[in-house]
């Protein structure tokens, strides 16, 4: 009994070793949003459910129409592989707030933390080189040549928005990578990196694009010029570290009942790399706890055979 | 322990009626699976966006290295703390493990969308190193190298004694070669299965806002890492009573018994961790009359009542309780682990999921596979040590302790 207390508790240190350290947190630097990042602003107050945007979105990234069961012809309910945007409508009995989702473009995104070699990642901060890829934009981008298919970035999304095309024998990750290919190196601004077709079509500037710092200036200028009209708040401001594409809702809205999920102002991604990779110390512990490791089973085993040799058995 | 301990190849017919049911149930997964590699993952499995791992990575890769973390623990105690009477364990422990290994490796060939650019991974400058998964690929397809590598011995001490003087060469030439390295080689068996296991849990950290508050704690590594211990003595006690049973293999009552407490220490220790962390995070709340509340307080119970009963001498003594708790310690994981991956998984409100037929079979199938291929190694070479009065086997492999396989 005495020598099982004594093997657990040796075995428990040893085995822990690599986890025993997950409360003591590692630094890791939160992710500032970008000085040069782009993105778009939605205000639900101005959206008038057209849906002129979600064609538009397929038009620009030659798209096949959806098509339900019963025959509906392009009527997708949520997102999915052929439909990179959606216009959805959020009703209480006489209230309704129209919503619209794509990728919000996350300024620590948590597809881009879990994608294993670098498939999704920020516009020229990936893990090869790609021609024409500008740093520091803070698009989300999709490298299908690295993608494995794995779906982990569907996992960590928190807003469900990388989608997988199920009924494809070489199936890809599809996503809203912020009309990247309609930017036009010729013109000014922000319309060199990207040009959402959602933007362009809408006929109330429910939607726009630009630079995020000028965006959430738009934003706060909103709500100051017409505080009744808004319920006051920006989302992804912060939420969940923050995100490129913002978010206002009408008075008595919450963002909740919009379809956005409440995060905390930790992104995720900074949350789980935070506690998986402390217990490593930057690659320290593995080499040590391998080298003692390696030491203990040799010297156990030489130990073992000295014994044998003076034919004590054991 | 005593000399007579020799692994010996078990023989007999390989074509037995359960062989051909364990191939003929694979037979149909195979089916399946190379016909998702016509259609896509869809046409199979009732995967869907909200869902999108279905029971593939939950049972096959998580649940199946969990039973396969038996080689882990056996080497933790059978080489680092220098315990050598379980060195009776060693092989067919190992063996489990490089089967599990292997099925969970190969399911995932299966699950994967764009298996063709797997072979980034041979790249580590293309490495995302934030990535849980892919420290999990990495350490998982290292590890089963390393466990086919363990399994080597037994071949090759077969090899010894084959009659074709040919093969005895190789396994005589090989085999001390082999028995020189393996130090080496055990301490990688120890830290990569480490590494793994818990990043298995850390997999999920990310997954914060869509696993239940209950689950999801920043103890997941810890936790995953402890509940892969306790499945991986638990099926080798499984695994070597079954053996008894069918091949009167070597059955020390005492040895599992012991072995049966060091784990009844981790069943504590983890649910000792697990409460504590509910509580200290406030999260005592989420407990009340609901779906989530019998999950957790099933999974709870399933680690406790095998630790109380491995402390009890009536379980200690007898043969068969032993061999229920210790199939209770591999089913407390196993719950533990689907419950984190897919039942308290809510990726949004509106999102379903039930396994199709075409995923269940290619699950069974794979188990199916595996108890095939565990069979016919053991009757070719010698991993199972059988109960024998018969002292005439003096050219069989000799059992070392420490490495000396």
């Amino acid at each position: 009994m005495s020598i099982s207390r004594r093997s657990l508790l040796k075995g428990a240190v040893v085995a822990g070793a690599a986890t025993a350290l997950v409360g003591r947190a590692e630094a890791r630097e939160e992710v500032e949003p970008r000085p040069d990042a782009v993105g778009m602003l939605y205000d639900s107050t101005r959206c008038i459910g057209c849906r002129a945007c979600v064609t538009r979105c397929k038009e620009a990234n030659s798209l096949p129409y959806d098509r339900t069961a019963e025959g509906i012809h392009d009527a997708p309910t949520d997102l999915n592989s052929n439909t990179k945007n959606i216009i959805k409508v959020w009703t209480a009995g006489e209230k309704s707030a129209f919503t619209k989702q794509q990728c919000m473009h996350c300024v620590d995104p948590s597809c881009v933390s879990v994608c294993m070699m670098g498939a999704l990642h920020k516009e020229g901060e990936g893990k090869r080189d790609f021609a024409g890829e500008k740093k520091g934009t803070g698009v989300v981008l999709y490298d299908k040549g690295t993608c494995v298919g794995c779906r982990y970035c569907q996992i960590a999304c928190a807003f469900n928005v990388p989608k997988f095309e199920w009924f494809e024998a070489f199936p890809l990750i599809v996503k809203c990578e912020l009309c990247r290919h309609r930017g036009d190196p010729k013109k000014e601004g922000p319309l060199a990196i990207a040009n959402p077709a959602c933007c362009e079509a809408c006929p109330r500037e429910a939607v726009v694009y630009g630079k995020r710092e000028a965006l959430l200036a738009e934003a706060k200028r909103r709500l100051a010029e017409d505080p009744k009209r808004y319920n006051g708040l920006i989302y992804g401001e912060k939420e969940g570290g923050g995100t490129q594409v913002l978010y206002l809702a009408g008075a008595g809205v919450t963002f909740k009942q919009l379809g956005m999920p409440e995060l905390p102002e930790e992104s995720s991604a900074s949350f789980s790399e935070r506690v998986s990779h402390a217990p490593y110390l930057h690659g320290i512990t593995p080499i040590a706890l391998y080298g003692a490791m390696a030491f203990v089973i040799r010297r156990n085993k030489s130990k073992e055979e000295a014994s044998e040799h003076h034919g004590e058995g054991k | 322990m005593s000399d007579h301990d020799h692994p010996r190849a078990i023989g007999g017919k390989p074509f037995d009626p359960l062989m051909k049911t364990l191939l003929a149930i694979f037979g149909v997964s195979a089916v399946v699976m190379v016909y998702r590699f016509f259609t896509g993952v869809g046409p199979v499995s009732n995967m869907t966006d909200g869902f999108t791992w279905g029971i593939w990575e939950p049972v096959n890769v998580v649940v199946f290295t969990g039973i396969g973390a038996g080689a882990y623990g056996v080497a933790l105690l059978c080489y680092l703390l220098n315990k050598g009477k379980y060195h009776v364990l060693v092989r067919p422990a190992v063996l489990l493990g490089a089967i599990c290994y292997t099925l969970g490796a190969s399911s995932i060939v299966i699950a994967l969308g764009r298996y063709w650019n797997s072979y980034w991974l041979a790249v580590p400058t293309m490495w995302n190193l934030s990535s849980a998964l892919l420290e999990v690929a990495v350490c998982v397809l290292s590890y089963v190298a390393v466990l086919w590598i363990e399994v080597l011995p037994s071949v090759l001490d077969g090899a010894a004694q084959s009659k074709s003087s040919a093969w005895s060469q190789l396994g005589r030439t090989w085999g001390p070669l082999l028995a020189k390295a393996m130090p080496y080689i055990i301490a990688l068996a120890i830290l990569l299965p480490t590494m793994h296991q818990s990043s298995l849990g850390g997999l999920l950290l990310i997954a914060g806002p869509k696993v239940h508050p209950l689950w999801h704690t920043a103890l997941l590594p810890t936790l995953f890492l402890i509940s892969c211990l306790s499945m991986g003595y638990g099926a080798v006690v499984v695994l070597t009573t079954i053996l008894n049973l069918t091949w009167k293999a070597k059955h020390d009552q005492r040895l599992f018994a012991e072995m049966s407490k060091v784990n009844a220490g981790l069943l504590l220790l983890y649910v000792v961790l697990r409460l504590g962390d509910i509580a200290i995070h406030g999260k005592l709340a989420y407990l009340g009359f609901n779906g989530y509340t019998l999950l957790f307080v099933v999974e709870i119970a399933l680690f406790l009542v095998p630790a109380f009963m491995f402390f009890s001498p009536r379980v200690q003594q007898n043969k068969g309780r032993l061999f229920g708790a210790a199939l209770l310690t591999v089913a407390a994981g196993a719950s533990y682990r689907v419950d984190t991956y897919l039942s308290v998984y809510r990726p949004a409100p509106g999102w379903d999921y039930f396994p199709s037929f075409g995923e269940i079979i290619v699950t069974i199938g794979m188990a199916a596979i595996g108890m095939a291929i565990f069979i016919f190694i053991s009757r070719m070479f010698p991993v199972v040590v059988v109960e024998t009065r018969d002292h005439s086997h003096a050219g069989s492999g000799r059992v070392l302790t420490a490495g000396s396989r």
